[in-house]
């Protein structure tokens, strides 16, 4: 089906593109086009104006300064894919970009574009929790920074004003002891997660000082699980360590039964994928500890796979 | 709603349109060009069939509108053959045609055009991939009845072809042999591909026991 006609309006500075959504009578912004695209031939958006980002070049950027990883508005998912800076320090966003769509989405697709999508089934909200990053929203006032915590509301709703644009994702620095992780289930390549789970640690003298975890396509948004969070803070990471919060994070989740899996198969799925990116993420935070020595305990269901459907 | 102009250049040819903003690339090239080779598969962005080489990447056209590639350089399968690898094998083609050609890369070949230019994308940015990197490379792409395993040999056919080995034979015959002849006599057709029809295991018995 094609799209209801628009106007179609490409600023070139994001001054421009805020005087555009405060003159215009409720223009949708376009950025990738890899989720608006699809609405708007299903007519499930309707907008008569469109700002298309595409011209502000200088949202183009992944760079750390002032004690932060900055993903800047037109940011794609292979940009992630592709940088040294992520592929350093940042495992759960390199971790995440490759299981994204696939090659051609991935180059037209935006990070930001996917925050604002705010699909509870989509991966970049949940690693932006684990990072207890912030999303940079311009507006008629200036500038605003939201926290991740508090930017998702329901399925496709956020903090985001109608007047607001994304021009930036961030999150705090990571330092040499940090490690994160992404672990994610679908069904086949391309596909969208059935679960995800985000994990970041930060340890000091051995002991996990800060940490927190994050889930994909079990509730009605990406979720921060903070109960997990408490859980290792202040704790020695270990296997059994892992595997509480695993069970924590499984506890926390409120997946929905559907032609993927039961209700029941995902929540033991939040728990196994948990404690693996827990594993993974303390690997990447200690210089040389194995990650054998955090064991995943993968096959075990301990009682989660009985409930039954 | 007012129109946009545009400038497309596809294939190297610049062509100036005149769009709704509304319009998907897919359907400005094969629409308003004529360019059919583009295809149209799915409503959802799923199928890769209108993967387009776009500024050096693979882009699905139906998931971009025309005015988007306004100022950009596209290759469509028209173009493979003016590329300037084109006639570096035994054909006047692309060493990606020719790989799909020779090593019996598609059925219906409906897929076939985003496939090749997603393997354009990938053997532009990595000239010798391994399996696994054509594999991913090729993961936007659906194919409802190849099967994917000719479609990588074609991709790797290509990659040999391009980097001055030789390709592995082809199992197609070309030419006169192609044509079963013996069918008309009512008996069994032979094509005389060494490893085709004259090859078959006649004690073959299908598990499972009698069939009827
Ligand atoms: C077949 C398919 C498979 C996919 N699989 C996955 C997957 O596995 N995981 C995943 O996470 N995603 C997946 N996606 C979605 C993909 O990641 C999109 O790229 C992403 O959701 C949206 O980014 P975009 O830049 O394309 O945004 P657009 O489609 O341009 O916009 C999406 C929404 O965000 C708004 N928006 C965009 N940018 C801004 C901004 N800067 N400020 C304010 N609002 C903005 C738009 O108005 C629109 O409402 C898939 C998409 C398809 C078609
Ligand atoms: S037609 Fe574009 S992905 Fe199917
Ligand atoms: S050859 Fe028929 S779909 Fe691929």
């Amino acid at each position: 089906m094609k799209a209801a006609n628009f106007e179609h309006h490409e600023p070139e500075t994001i001054e421009e593109a805020v005087s555009l959504l405060e003159s215009l009578d409720e223009p949708t912004i376009l950025a990738g086009g890899q989720s608006l695209i699809p609405m708007l031939r299903f007519r499930l958006a309707r907008p008569d104006t469109v700002i298309d980002l595409n011209g502000l070049t200088e949202l183009e950027y992944i760079r750390e300064d002032d004690g932060h990883l900055k993903i800047g508005a037109l940011a794609r998912h292979v940009d992630v894919e592709e940088s040294a800076i992520i592929d350093r320090n940042y495992g759960s966003f390199a971790d995440a970009a490759p299981l994204i769509a696939d090659p051609q989405i991935r180059n037209q697709g935006t990070v930001a574009g996917s925050i604002a999508q705010s699909d509870p089934k989509g991966d970049w909200g949940t690693v932006l929790l684990a990072h207890d990053g912030e999303v940079v929203a311009q507006g008629p006032d200036g500038e605003r920074t939201i926290p991740a915590k508090d930017f998702f509301l329901l399925p496709y709703d956020n903090m985001l004003g109608e007047d607001e644009l994304i021009t930036e994702i961030r999150v705090p620095e990571s330092g040499s002891n940090e490690g994160s992780a992404y672990h994610k289930l679908k069904r086949k390549v391309g596909d969208y997660a059935m679960a995800g789970s985000a994990a970041r640690v930060r340890l000091d003298g051995g002991v996990i000082e800060d940490a927190d975890v994050a889930l994909t396509a079990v509730d009605i948004t990406n979720i921060a699980v903070d109960e997990a969070a408490e859980e290792l803070e202040g704790e020695r990471p270990s296997a059994d360590l892992f595997r509480e919060a695993g069970k924590i994070a499984a506890e926390q989740s409120n997946p929905e039964s559907d032609e993927h899996g039961s209700a029941a198969y995902k929540r033991n799925m939040v728990r196994v994928l948990t404690q693996r990116a827990l594993a993974d993420a303390t690997e990447r935070a200690t210089q040389d500890g194995p990650a054998a020595d955090f064991g995943t305990d993968q096959l075990t269901p301990e009682g989660m796979a009985a409930e039954g459907d | 709603m007012t129109k946009k102009e545009i400038s497309l250049t596809i294939n190297g040819t610049e062509h100036e349109l005149e769009v709704e903003p509304r319009k998907l690339l897919v359907h400005a090239i094969r629409e308003d060009l004529d360019l059919t080779g583009t295809h149209i598969g799915c409503d959802t962005g799923n199928c890769g069939a209108c993967t387009v080489y776009m500024d050096g990447q693979a882009v699905k056209s139906c998931l971009t509108f025309a005015v988007q590639a306004d100022g950009s350089e596209i290759t469509t399968v028209e173009g493979m053959e003016d590329h300037p690898d084109a006639g570096m094998g035994e054909s006047d083609l692309h060493p990606i045609q020719e790989g799909f050609r020779e090593m019996h890369g598609l059925q219906c070949g409906y897929c076939t055009p985003g496939m090749i230019m997603s393997a354009r994308a990938l053997l532009e940015e990595n000239p010798d991939p391994t399996e696994e990197e054509i594999r991913e490379s090729i993961s936007g792409n659906l194919c409802r009845c190849t099967g994917y395993q000719n479609i990588v040999k074609a991709i790797q056919y290509a990659a040999d072809v391009m980097n001055g080995r030789e390709p592995p034979e082809s199992p197609v015959e070309h030419g006169e042999a192609a044509e079963p002849e013996a069918a008309s006599d009512g008996g069994t057709p032979m094509c005389e591909a060494d490893d085709c029809c004259m090859d078959v295991d006649t004690d073959f018995e299908p598990p499972g026991g009698d069939h009827k």
